[in-house]
């Protein structure tokens, strides 16, 4: 029996898992990101603290953070899913933040003298201006995302992360490539995709 | 059209506008000027509400704009920036359609407007309507800025310093444009500027201001021939001494460099001279280089064949001025007196130029048309 008789249908649906847990914590992390993003370029001056507060909390690392969520929600997906979309969320929000921030000042009066409304001009001017900057922080948070659901199997749910846990325990080097591999791969699969993605949007938008 | 009434702005305890008060009639070209921080710009931005006053009244059409919705409001009033402002991920066309689009108009109108506005600035809409701002030159990024503030045909359009950033050929080719825009569309234009040529090219009223005061309003002829403080004659400088005649002096209009000789030249040498230039009068230098009359072809007729020198034929006396006269008078001295030319003398009495009655039409044709003549 080859290591993949044994083990090929795990691999696969350890895949899936692990793939579903990045698009669904990605994708939450990425609506709340960007509402947030959007309010706090509304006012800037709430920025000056909120930034900060997030960058601090960013260090907590992923592992401890798990474990805590762990202990009040228990052993769920939802555990998982909750804790890569908030990590998911950070370079989304600083992104968004920037790139609404970064939109020339001279648009914005354009836009105002142009009798845009508030909405119109976040709509029609400033989202669109900022849209590299925020699909830049989605690939950052994307890629992260992929590394970190590797902590989901830590609470025994599952993905990639099992694979190189029982290696590691079980001091089984293939197991561990087994794992490892086809994360490295899906990160820079779904980078490359966004960056696309990115391309694409940026030209339709002749920024 | 546009009423100020006592209006003030303060930002803390800097006094931006000082109860400034002035009209803006129905199609006149009003130009905004005076030093940074003189409260020009802001007076620009208070009537479409982007500044909003502390005191004091501003009336558009009649109507208070304190009681209109400010988005509403600029929706009627056509602004145009010096950053020129284009949305660089919409479309020339799309550009040129924010403000129709809001206020409604089908997708068959806006394409005409499209189409009018850019064939008024010689674009074709073929090749430019679908073109990015960026793929397009400063300056006509700018003719576009100037045709999204007209879209909606408003009848106020405001610009700040909108050719300031551009390159002078291009500025002064937008300049013509914008005055033929003017008469062709006759829209009220609230236009602010630093530039005084620009000013007097375009305005056919100037407010200058100064320290959140209006100095003076006037037309530019009026500001050229009355500037109400030292601070406007300083800003018209290089204008006054090329155009208001009457702070002109001989020096500026006279031939310089006339024919001339030597009291001690031969006559025939001094004969040749006046045939080469083609002129019937030469004037007479002493040898101290100092002026002495002049000799008409005449007097060399009737008495050159006796005489070895010019000095012995009997000189005629000019009419004479110093370089530092004014224009105005040499122009006078010429019209009083038989002769052709009036002489222009430095001050140590040796000749500068002549003043004559072709130096006279230019002056007059200057002071009548600016100096595009």
């Amino acid at each position: 029996m080859t290591f993949f008789d044994l083990y090929g249908q795990k691999i696969i649906t350890a895949i899936g898992v692990h793939f579903l847990y990045v698009l669904i914590s990605v994708s939450i992390g990425f609506v709340v990101a960007l509402v947030l993003g959007i309010l706090l370029s509304r006012v800037p001056r709430m920025a000056r603290f909120v930034l900060p507060l997030i960058s601090i909390f960013q260090t907590i690392p992923g592992v401890v953070f798990i474990g805590v969520l762990f202990l009040y929600l228990g052993m769920k997906p939802v555990t998982v899913i909750t804790a890569l979309a908030i990590y998911a969320m950070f370079p989304i929000l600083k992104n968004t933040y920037v790139g609404l921030m970064e939109v020339d000042a001279s648009l914005i009066e354009a836009a105002r003298g142009c009798g845009m409304s508030p909405l119109e001009r976040l709509f029609e001017v400033e989202l669109p201006l900022a849209v590299p900057s925020i699909i830049g922080g989605l690939r950052m948070s994307t890629v992260y995302t992929v590394s970190w659901a590797v902590l989901a199997s830590m609470i025994g749910l599952g993905g990639l992360g099992e694979f190189i846990y029982i290696g590691i325990a079980t001091n089984n080097n293939a197991l561990i490539v087994a794992g490892a591999v086809p994360a490295a791969v899906m990160a820079v699969v779904l980078s490359l995709l966004i960056d696309l993605f990115k391309r694409r949007s940026v030209r339709k938008a002749g920024v | 059209m546009i009423r100020f009434e006592e209006v003030v702005k303060k930002y803390g305890d800097a006094v931006i506008l000082d109860q400034i008060s002035f009209e803006i009639k129905e199609g006149e070209f009003a130009v905004l000027i005076g030093p940074s921080g003189c409260g020009k710009t802001t007076t620009l931005k208070t009537i479409n509400r982007l500044i909003e006053p502390e005191a004091g009244r501003i009336y558009v059409e009649g109507k208070d704009i304190m009681d209109a919705n400010p988005v509403q409001l600029r929706r009627k009033i056509g602004y145009v920036i010096q950053e020129i402002g284009l949305f660089p991920n919409m479309t020339v066309a799309q550009n040129i359609a924010v403000v129709p689009k809001r206020l409604k108009y089908s997708k068959e109108e806006i394409e005409q407007i499209t189409r009018d506005l850019l064939d008024m600035v010689n674009m074709s809409y073929e090749e430019y309507a679908h073109k990015y701002p960026s793929e397009l030159s400063g300056g006509q990024q700018q003719r576009i800025g100037v045709l999204r503030a007209l879209a909606a045909s408003p009848p106020i359009v405001l610009m700040d310093e909108p050719f300031g950033a551009l390159d002078p050929m291009t500025r002064n080719v937008l300049q013509d444009e914008i005055i033929r825009l003017h008469k062709k569309l006759k829209k009220t234009i609230v236009f602010v500027t630093h530039d005084m040529d620009e000013a007097l090219k375009l305005a056919d009223t100037i407010i200058f201001m100064d320290q959140g005061k209006i100095v003076q309003m006037a037309g530019p002829d009026e500001m050229l021939e009355n500037p109400a403080s030292d601070l406007i004659k300083q800003f018209m400088g290089k204008r006054l001494s090329e155009n208001g005649v009457n702070s002109l002096t001989a020096a500026d209009f006279m031939k310089s460099h006339p024919a001339s000789a030597y009291r001690s030249d031969g006559v025939k040498k001094s004969t040749q001279i006046m045939a080469r230039r083609q002129i019937d009068t030469l004037l007479i230098k002493n040898e101290d280089e100092t002026y002495a009359g002049s000799v008409t072809i005449g007097n060399i007729r009737k008495f050159g064949k006796q005489a070895q020198t010019i000095g012995e034929i009997p000189v005629t006396p000019n009419a004479v001025s110093y370089t530092k006269d004014d224009a105005a008078d040499s122009f006078e001295k010429l019209l009083d007196s038989d002769s052709d030319f009036v002489v222009v003398l430095h001050d140590n009495d040796t000749i500068a130029g002549i003043v004559t009655k072709t130096s006279m039409a230019r002056a007059m044709a200057d002071a009548l048309w600016g100096d595009e003549s």
